[in-house]
């Protein structure tokens, strides 16, 4: 199983501060590897560091085997990585259909073409049938901005796999949604990564929802790996249970 | 919503074609005046409205494309070349200026493009050999096409309006592209718009020059309209005036240049009143603006009624209560 | 050589006007994300208000705190209660938009209320011309660079010496930090706009009797500024003195060893390369991106 992201040494210090130190790990083609650990672990920074949207003051960070290291994050983009946001990042004015027809277009062709070619960059079908895979039909021409918190989550991920990428990395995607929402969200998830064959990256709060999702976890305290392991390994660590109930 | 919008452009251009046939001369040099400025005014939107940045040198692409034009006629180049050199030596010029400034997270562009105009000032004061310095360059001609002569006002006019048409239904249908998504996407979300592989950069850079291209094509009209120009017409002044434009009739809203514009021609006619306080109404009345309907005026009938909605508009930082 | 030293003084004299400026500047800017296209123009007007305070009879000395007084009332208080507060919550473009409008508004104020004349000045000292070696130095030149030596020491003091200053750095630096660290954040934007209008108000009257007070100073004097906090790079004070006194020599020493028609030209020329090889500026850190 060739590894299709490979963090090593991360590190990423802000002054005085220290948010990852020393991170390394792999994630296998195919699999969902959740990473959990209590607030201010530097889950989000890690993120941030492999997706270009910090620079990383030391390691490195590969995918498929290429080196990706403070690569901007739109040219991650273009080579099959995609995100979500765990503040909400629709964009409100436009209509949710235009919403997933921006998500994919940068993948179409060149400048020229999406200049010169259709309004809608040749992503009608496309973008319909993500709007069908997560049941947003009723809401297709409905402004962004006026669906539920919820429906907007599925929106992010709708957006986030518009342009068909390998690796998906999702940060809290299970914050704020209600119940029912959740494990319609999770459904949805799971069959997107079964069709695609995709490898996820989770960053979550939640215990159920990583629990349910993920194949492998690993866990962060103090911006360091503290355990790794199958999800009901996880649950049972003692080490993880300190680091959790000690803060 | 859309048919209400439609009715009024409707309306808007009809009066527009015929406005001339009721208009003395000086009243049709101000409408060919609106018809020009309108031009440079949409090239700045895109860059203020839709991209998002500061650009103070719109008035020395003006100038660039009107110098262009008046030395270029001259020597024998036929009108619709140098017209095209305008355009395309501004987009070259907005390009190179653009691509070091916009690396910057700051708003760089709005300085580069302050000194930007400064030196274009200069150059054209300085390089008396080239551009006859402040005595300026008189009598650009106005061109002939197929047979017909444009020399006369009203002539001139609608060959302005045309052109002025012509350059509203390109960036119409720019807009409605999946440039015109990017656009918007770039304004609203910069940062969810890197992450879908939107490079914001060069959207922002490509805004910017060809915004700038258009200021080149107004001074290529500019040129012949006024038929003296001189390089202290093309300061920061026109710069600032345009930027106004822009921002009175709504930032990022399609028709805001038209309305901009009209309103900068007609209001120094209006505030005659005021004896030449004008510029320091108009300066006031965009501080309370901006204090209180930061979206133009065009944003004002927006709150009021909802219609007018073109093609993906940007809202973003001009719309009331959006945080940035 | 003599012309060189001649240069060198003048140049730093100039160079630390543009400091001043520079540095009211980059503070705005990293304390309340004001960018002050007005900026030019605030040290165009203190001229006039001490002017003004002259033609009602006041002695030199009275008119110049006079001046600062109404500086710091106007351009710092009223500045920032009625444009920067009530726009602030609209974003960055609006207020720079509006900055924008309000240079145009101050240097056609200060055109139609005063005089569209370049108005003489009082300089500080009598010009008397002294030989320093070979050298011909202007004694306003040495008291220009003196006061805004001591202007500079004095912020400096100010800003790392006092309990003060430290919380306005604070604020500048991470103003949600200080605020959880209980610095009192509205009080510090508050000096911060002050303490602009202070440093505009010494710098025009230490330019004004060099360039006359014209109610275009603003222009050339605004875009010295911009350019000096840049190359210095725009998020330190330091860097702000640093570039202020970089651009003055350097423009001083252009404009006469080079074409003095292109004078203007040169912060330009300046600005183009500094973005171009050190975008964050000689003394800036590189920004973290965030797209």
């Amino acid at each position: 199983m060739t590894a299709v992201l490979e963090v090593t040494n991360l590190r990423k210090a802000f002054g005085g501060i220290v948010a990852v130190d020393g991170v390394s790990f792999e994630v296998r083609a195919g699999e969902i590897l959740g990473i959990i650990g209590p607030n201010g672990s530097g889950k989000s920074t890690l993120f941030n560091c492999v997706l270009g949207q910090l620079q990383p003051s030391a390691g490195e960070v590969r995918i498929d085997d290429r080196l990706t290291t403070g690569m901007r994050p739109c040219d991650l983009n273009q080579l099959g990585v995609s995100r979500t946001f765990q503040l909400l990042q629709v964009f409100p004015q436009l209509s949710v259909r235009d919403n997933l027809i921006l998500a994919g277009q940068e993948h179409q062709g060149s400048m020229a073409s999406r200049l010169f070619g259709r309004a809608d960059a040749g992503l009608g079908d496309a973008a319909g049938r993500m709007i069908e895979f997560f049941r947003l039909s009723h809401l297709a021409d409905e402004q962004a901005g006026s669906l539920s918190y919820g429906q907007q989550k599925l929106l992010d991920a709708a957006m986030a796999f518009m342009a068909g990428p390998r690796l998906v990395l999702l940060d809290e995607p299970a914050g704020g949604v209600n119940l029912t929402m959740l494990g319609h969200l999770r459904e949805r998830l799971h069959a997107y990564h079964a069709e695609r064959s995709a490898t996820f990256v989770v960053i979550e709060h939640q215990m159920e929802f990583v629990m349910a999702l993920c194949t492998r976890v690993l866990v962060l305290a103090e911006g360091r790996l503290i355990a790794e392991g199958t999800p009901q390994d996880i649950r049972r660590n003692p080490i993880v249970i300190e680091a959790y109930l000690g803060h | 919503m859309m048919r209400l919008g439609g009715i009024v452009v409707a309306i808007a251009s009809a009066a527009a074609i015929a406005a001339p046939f009721f208009l003395k001369p000086y009243g049709i040099f101000l409408i060919s005046t609106w018809a020009v400025l309108t031009i440079a005014a949409i090239g700045l939107n895109l860059t203020l409205g839709y991209a998002g940045q500061i650009s103070l040198a719109q008035g020395a692409f003006v100038g660039i494309g009107a110098y262009t034009v008046a030395l270029l006629t001259p020597a024998g180049v036929p009108f619709f070349v140098a017209f095209m050199a305008a355009g395309l030596l501004s987009f070259a010029i907005g390009w190179v200026l653009g691509y070091p400034a916009l690396r910057v997270q700051h708003h760089y562009l709005a300085f580069v493009t302050l000194a930007f105009s400064t030196l274009v000032f200069l150059v054209l004061r300085n390089e008396e050999w080239l551009t006859n310095g402040i005595y300026g360059i008189a009598g650009t001609s106005r061109p002939t096409l197929l047979g017909w002569q444009t020399g006369a006002a009203r002539d001139f006019y609608f060959l302005c309006l045309g052109v002025l048409a012509l350059l509203s239904l390109a960036t119409w249908w720019m807009l409605r592209s999946p440039w015109g998504r990017a656009f918007v996407a770039l304004r609203e979300n910069p940062v969810r718009a890197v992450s879908l592989g939107l490079d914001t950069r060069r959207y922002t850079l490509m805004a910017f020059a060809i915004g700038s291209s258009l200021g080149g094509l107004s001074g290529a009209l500019y040129a012949p309209l006024v038929q003296f120009i001189e390089p202290s017409s093309f300061t920061l002044g026109l710069s600032f005036n345009l930027l106004l434009m822009v921002i009175v009739g709504g930032s990022g809203n399609f028709f805001g240049p038209f309305v901009g514009a009209l309103i900068a021609v007609l209001l120094p006619e209006w505030l005659r009143v005021t004896q030449g306080y004008y510029l320091i109404v108009y300066a006031a009345a965009v501080m309370v603006m901006m204090a209180f309907c930061p979206a133009g005026v065009l944003g004002l009938i927006e709150r009021a009624g909802g219609m007018l909605r073109a093609p993906p508009k940007a809202a973003g930082a001009f719309t009331d209560g959006a945080a940035t | 050589m003599a012309s060189f030293i001649q240069l060198l003084v003048s140049g730093l004299a100039t160079g630390a006007i543009y400091a001043l400026i520079a540095v009211g500047f980059t503070l705005l800017w990293q304390t309340s994300q004001t960018i002050n296209f007005a900026q030019g123009e605030f040290v165009m007007l203190p001229a006039f208000f001490v002017l003004a305070a002259m033609n009602a009879g006041a002695p030199f000395w009275m008119a110049v705190l006079i001046g600062i007084a109404l500086s710091i009332v106007i351009l710092g208080i009223l500045f920032k209660i009625i444009i920067v507060d009530p726009m602030i919550k609209y974003g960055v473009l609006p207020l720079v938009i509006s900055t924008i409008a309000l240079s145009l508004f101050l240097k056609e104020s200060a055109k139609d209320f005063y005089s569209s004349q370049a108005q003489p000045f009082p300089a500080l000292v009598p010009a008397i011309d002294i030989r320093i070696f070979d050298a011909v130095v202007s004694t306003q030149s040495l008291a220009v660079l003196a006061v805004a030596i001591v202007t500079v020491v004095a912020l400096n003091l100010l800003l790392n010496k006092t309990r003060l200053g430290r919380q306005m750095q604070a604020t500048a630096q991470n103003a949600t930090l200080a605020r959880i660290l209980g610095v009192p954040v509205r009080r510090m934007v508050l000096y911060t706009f002050l303490l602009n209008a202070v440093l505009v108000a010494v710098a025009s009257i230490l330019v004004s009797p060099i360039y006359l007070a014209k109610f275009t100073n603003g222009e050339t004097l605004g875009i010295a500024a911009f350019i000096a906090a840049i190359i210095g790079g725009f998020n330190q004070v330091r860097g702000a003195v640093l570039g202020g006194v970089i651009l003055g020599v350097l423009d001083n020493l252009s404009a006469a060893y080079i074409s003095s028609q292109y004078r203007g030209a040169f912060p330009l020329i300046i600005l183009i390369i500094v973005i171009l090889l050190r975008p964050q500026g000689l003394l800036g850190r590189i920004e973290e991106r965030s797209v």
